[in-house]
This record gives structure tokens, sequence and C-alpha cells, in this order.
């Protein structure tokens, strides 16, 4: 499996976090450089569109902010992701209190497509975006966070906290799911 | 699009896309994908979603995010520093919070707590073992006390024996007793119930009147 790649990359974060931590304010970009764009997409998976960089910005203040908190036993990036998906989840709190958006059922979360992406992307990778986009959102987080990420089932399973065979088994209902999608074009 | 059902294998594929296989793995995958035409699609299906999940997602400004991050906490130097000269370092948002206090007093409470009711269990002995005051609480109770057997009929001169519930005996003074005695007390008096019980009836004493004997 991939285990020797990501103690390397583990290790890296981990030489990243002393150098900040030593007064380095470049090796904070560093860590913003390897890790914004992957946890941009996961944000995006969740279908939020608007506020994508500031729900970034905020994830890399609560971590820089708690970086002693960190313990290594899970990758920074898994870390990261934590702290991403619970601030979606205050956000999405929010929203429902302020009914300014409306709820999605936790079975039907079909995101709202905007016409323009479809002009302006493949049709084929427009296909495939809207088949996740139809997934449950535990599907959805799972998938992404498996396909886009490489994540391992362990580290999906601590950041949507569940279990690995809970993963596994979402992970294949949505490939499934996709897979139909897709086949009746 | 149908399913391969080698299902270690197809687990094994969003790892074999990232490339994040090791050598031998990623080759039994290659072996593999030479023969099975539903993993080579699937393997073509999940590098679309990885592009479509790239391409609708917004380019993050790292320099903006970084700019917004807190500074390093970066350790005070030891030797002090005239005030001006000192270097300004911002702490961070979450600063180290010292432990509540009520935790670092609770020890003193506890031995304090320990302390009242060694003393409160002592106190308690020697006034019951006191033998005017004896013989007065078993003159008392026999009124008030329910006293199995004769003893509401009890000589004021007799040697008098209060043994409560769990088989604790008092009676006559701590100078008639032994060494061995004393401690004997001090054993049973570890076991003695200092609260009072819910039920009223297990503290009522057991009183036995012991013919001048010494009493233990």
């Amino acid at each position: 499996m991939g285990v020797p790649h990501r103690e390397a990359d583990a290790t890296v974060d981990l030489a990243l976090i002393a150098r900040w931590q030593g007064g380095d304010q470049r090796a904070a970009s560093e860590i913003v450089e390897r890790h914004a764009q992957a946890l941009a997409r996961f944000a995006a998976s969740h279908g939020v569109r608007d506020a994508v960089d500031e729900l970034v910005q905020d994830t890399f203040v609560r971590a820089f902010g708690s970086l002693e908190s960190f313990r290594a036993d899970s990758s920074l990036r898994t870390w990261l992701f934590t702290i991403l998906k619970r601030l979606m989840l205050d956000r999405q709190r929010a929203e429902r209190r302020g009914r300014n958006k409306v709820e999605l059922e936790e079975d039907h979360a079909v995101q709202e497509f905007n016409a323009l992406d479809g002009m302006v992307a493949d049709e084929a990778l427009t296909r495939v975006r809207q088949a996740v986009e139809r997934l449950s959102p535990l599907q959805r987080e799972v998938f992404t966070l498996r396909v886009t990420e490489g994540l391992p089932y362990v580290e999906i399973a601590r950041i949507v906290e569940s279990t690995e065979g809970a993963c596994r088994v979402h992970y294949h209902n949505a490939m499934r799911a996709i897979k139909e999608y897709l086949s009746d074009d | 699009m149908t399913d391969c059902p080698n299902g270690l294998i197809r687990d094994q594929l969003p790892e074999y896309v990232h490339g994040v296989l090791a050598a031998d793995a990623a080759a039994r995958i290659d072996a593999h994908l030479d023969g099975c035409e539903d993993c080579r699609a699937e393997v073509a299906l999940l590098g679309k979603a990885r592009a479509a999940m790239a391409l609708f997602t917004p380019k993050m400004d790292v320099a903006s995010i970084a700019a917004a991050l807190p500074a390093p906490r970066v350790a005070a130097p030891r030797v002090a520093a005239p005030r001006v000269a000192a270097p300004r370092v911002a702490a961070p948002r979450v600063a180290a919070r010292r432990a509540p206090r009520r935790f670092a007093v609770s020890g003193v409470w506890q031995y304090a707590a320990a302390a009242a009711l060694v003393l409160a269990v002592g106190s308690s002995a020697l006034w019951l073992s006191a033998p005017e005051r004896s013989a007065q609480r078993v003159a008392d109770s026999s009124s008030t006390a329910t006293v199995p057997g004769t003893a509401a009929a009890l000589p004021m001169n007799a040697a008098v024996v209060a043994q409560s519930e769990n088989g604790m005996t008092f009676g006559g003074g701590l100078s008639d007793l032994s060494l061995n005695d004393l401690q004997s007390l001090l054993g049973q008096m570890d076991s003695v119930r200092t609260l009072p019980s819910s039920d009223p009836s297990s503290m009522t004493p057991v009183l036995t009147v012991n013919e001048g004997g010494k009493s233990l």
C-alpha cells in the first residue's frame, strides 16, 4: 500500500510545523500551499460555492491557533479536514437558523447546478460532477476523500466520524450510483 | 458499466490512481488491468472524478490565507531585555490556559476533610468511652432507644458495655485498656460508619450488660 508515501508527507508536515513554531513564518505558507486546494475540494464537494476561500482560511486560522494540540496520530491533512468539516457543520446550522438556505434532505441531497459551469467545462466531467452531487452527503464526503484525496478508509472514518467498514460500504455504493447515473445517458 | 468481482483490486484503485501504492501492489493492479475491462473503465472514471472536482474548485490564494494566520509563539529570551528593545511577538489566538484553580486546591480540601473525619471519629470514641458518660448514655437510652432483652432494668452501678450493630463495644475508660486492646479498638474504629444511615433502626445500638468485668 502507499504507507511510505504518506509517512514521507507526514514527516514533511511535522518538519514544517516545527519550523513555524520556531518562528519561521514561511513554513506556514508552505503548509497552506500543501493543503489549501485539497481543503477547497472537500468544501466544494459539500456544495459550498461562494465561501470556499473563507472556509479554508478559517480552517487554517483555527488550526494554527491550536497547532500545539495537534497530535501526530493522524496526518495533518486529516486533522485539517476534521476542522473544516466542523466549520461547515457550524455554517450549515447557522444557515438553517437564519432560514437563508433551503434545507437539503439527507437522502436526496441534489445540489443545484450552475448551468454556466457546464458551458465552460468538459461535458464528460460535468456529467461526472453531476453524478457526484447526486450522492447523499455522507457518500459524497467519503467518495471525495477517497477519490480526489486518495485517503485510506481509516483516515476517512476519523473525518466523517464513522467506521472503516461503513466508509468502505459508502464508497462502493457511491461508485455504483455514479456508474448508474452515467449509464443512463 | 459493470463491477469487477475482485473486490480487493477495486478497493485499491483510488490509491492506484493517486500513485501512492507500493511498487509490488501497483504491479499487481497493472497485471489485473491488462485483463479486466471493468477495472480499466473504473480507473478512467476515477480519473474523471478527480479532474471534475479539481475543475470546479476555486483556486485558493495561499498568500492571503498565510497572511491571516497567527504568528508563532516564540520562546521568550532568558535574559531580560530593555522594554523598548524587547521583540513583540503576537500571541497566538488560543493561549495556553492555567489549570482551573479548583483542581489545584482540591487536594488540600481532601486532606482537611480527612483530618476532620479522623477528629470526629476520635472524639466520638473518647466521648463514648468515658465511664460516667457511657453509663449516663445507657441510662438515657433505656427510655428512648430500643433495648433488646431486659436491659431496661439497668442498675446504675453496673459496668456497661455498649455494643454497636457492627460488633464494636464501648465501655469503661481508656486507661483500663492494654496496648493490645487499644490497637484492637483503633482497628474496630476504622469500620465504624460515621455518616447517619437513612434507616434509623440501623443506628440503634444493641446494649449488653457485663457484670463487673473489663468491658471490651
